[in-house]
């Protein structure tokens, strides 16, 4: 006989299926609350437009992100490395302030489990019933549910696969391209993908993946302290925990305020016991809370026997809100939001770029000038057409630039940019600065320096 | 015969995981140059706004191979961080995990919690 057949010595040990119970209170509604503006905001966002473009594309072949009527180019990569920054420190600060808010709340794990559990709530029923429909032979019942169950997953799966991939694609040519079985070959495979980790990760793995893959579960310890905002079970409140009807006195019967209902264990998506102290495998939902709450209140006790509480006032202690790492975490974020900010608004909406003609160093004109050539790229990054003026800081030099610098919205333009000076402007190398401007906006102005080449000797 | 003697500059684990971490980065990062630069012109990824600076194609070599280095060293030490910290050897059998949590009928000797759908 081999070891997997005996069930004692088995060579693997299941993962127990969670079913969580549904739950109703203040947080559940926070939770809901958040799960609609997210994925609100998720599944809206590209079909909104703003300023003639979709709210929010990055246009990875024309490269050009396209973010609330902002335009971000390939040059614009430094914001890109200040919001990743600034998105991390946030996790930080958070975390520092009130533990895993972004695991219970807003991360895209948690919210989309949510929306599978709810379309398997409604076909399937609650906690009890989707254990006994689990455990029931395959029936026309079963069958009908599971597969109606199934049905959706896929369609809500496809539906964010395609919703992804439109923020990528212009989604109302992406929508034609479905309706008319014309996607092309990587549209398909990132929708696939995409609905594919959907079903997968909200579907089937859902807690598994925050126990066993994400590794902010892993390292969140290094942020808490003694004053973090944690979920616990008051212990000292509690214990001794056992049954009791509510007539009976907790005090003669020798017991705590904890009834054993093992309600917060059921409701945990990731099927832990509160009770057993704060455990790596806690999202922060909040779920064990609201349902303690309201089995409190019907055995007429006071609330918050299981509530977000700090190490330091379950010690007895009071909690700091304002220590040292919330104020370095919080100035150096309000820091870089402003920042952030502040250079957005006074980004110029114009890019220059002066590369010198390679192959002659400069040249000698009949009329005993010197010129150089260089290639000019100039690149109009405003929403409006603009023709550029162009001039120096050295009175001596003559700027010859063809075509006509004029580009449209968003045009990327080359030219030939001649610069010719009087033999006698120098020697060897001399600093020049080109300056270009718009005719109407002032404010769109950009100096390159470069250097002018003439003879040695 | 004593065969119990402290053996000198025997590295710790921890030594031995990152000496692993760098070796298999720099062998990735090699790898991944090879391929990228068989297909691409390093010069023709660095873009117009580089020429300024005069990269020759050497340092541009370099600089790609440092950056593809750094990038296998972030995903070899996020993957040593996660073996390191997760389940230990036996998980699978069950080692090591917590006991499933009991779980019973709220209104088990709770018969003030009997109206509700808990069954």
């Amino acid at each position: 006989m081999s070891l997997a057949e005996g069930a004692d010595d088995s060579l693997y040990r299941k993962e127990a299926k969670v079913y969580p119970r549904d739950v109703n209170g203040t947080f559940a509604s926070l939770r809901r609350l958040a799960m609609v503006l997210l994925l609100g905001l998720y599944y809206l966002i590209p079909w909104v437009n703003w300023s003639g473009h979709q709210s929010v594309l990055f246009d990875l072949p024309a490269r050009k992100f396209y973010i609330f009527g902002i335009t971000f180019w390939p040059q614009d990569f430094i914001y890109l490395a200040l919001m990743l920054i600034i998105a991390g420190l946030s996790l930080f600060f958070f975390t520092a302030v009130a533990g895993r808010l972004w695991c219970g709340f807003a991360c895209p794990q948690t919210v989309w489990t949510e929306v599978f559990l709810l379309m398997e709530r409604f076909i399937e029923g609650d906690r009890n019933k989707r254990m006994k429909l689990d455990a029931s032979p395959w029936n026309s019942n079963k069958v009908v549910r599971k597969l109606t169950k199934q049905f959706l997953w896929v369609l809500f799966a496809l539906w964010t696969g395609f919703t992804f991939v439109g923020f990528f694609t212009p989604i109302r040519e992406l929508g034609q391209s479905v309706m008319g079985l014309q996607l092309g070959s990587w549209e398909t495979f990132w929708l696939l993908f995409y609905s594919l980790a959907t079903y997968g990760n909200a579907g089937i793995l859902r807690e598994q993946v925050c126990k066993y893959m994400c590794p902010y579960a892993r390292f969140q310890s290094a942020m808490f302290d003694k004053d973090t905002l944690v979920i616990a079970y008051d212990e000292s409140r509690g214990e001794p925990r056992g049954g009791r009807s509510k007539s009976d006195s907790p005090a003669k019967k020798g017991l705590g305020d904890c009834i054993n209902c093992t309600l917060c264990v059921q409701v945990c998506p990731t099927g832990i016991d509160i009770r057993e102290g704060l455990q790596i495998e806690c999202i922060a939902c909040a779920a064990c809370i609201d349902m303690c709450d309201q089995v409190m209140d019907k055995m007429d006790y006071e609330k918050g026997l299981i509530r977000y509480t700090t190490e330091h006032v379950l010690s007895g202690g009071v909690t700091r809100v304002f220590r040292p790492r919330i104020w370095v975490y919080g100035v150096l974020l309000l820091a870089l939001i402003v920042g952030l900010a502040w250079s957005v608004n006074h980004r110029v909406l114009l890019r220059a770029d002066l590369l010198r003609d390679r192959n002659a160093l400069y040249r000698e004109l009949p009329d005993e000038r010197i010129e150089n050539v260089y290639t000019l790229k100039l690149i109009n990054m405003d929403f409006k057409p603009h023709r550029y003026r162009i001039e120096t800081d050295n009175d001596d030099m003559l700027l010859l630039v063809s075509p006509q610098l004029e580009l449209e919205p968003e045009q990327v333009g080359s030219f030939i940019l001649r610069i010719q000076a009087p033999a006698n402007a120098g020697r060897g190398s001399v600093e020049v600065n080109v300056t270009f401007s718009t005719e109407d906006e002032p404010v769109i102005k950009r100096t390159v320096n470069t250097r002018f080449l003439l003879p040695f000797e | 015969m004593n065969t119990e003697h402290p053996v000198y500059r025997r590295w710790s684990m921890r030594q031995r995981d990152w000496a692993v971490v760098f070796w298999i980065a720099f062998l990735s990062a090699a790898a991944g140059a090879f391929v990228l630069f068989g297909l691409i012109n390093p010069l023709d990824m660095i873009g117009n706004w580089a020429a300024e600076y005069d990269i020759g194609v050497r340092l541009a070599y370099g600089l790609a191979f440092a950056f593809l280095y750094l990038l296998c060293l972030l995903a070899c030490s996020l993957t040593m961080f996660m073996i390191r910290t997760g389940p230990q050897r036996g998980h699978a059998r069950g080692e090591g995990r917590r006991p499933r949590p009991e779980i019973h009928d709220p209104a088990k000797n709770n018969p003030d919690l009997d109206d509700e759908d808990w069954q």
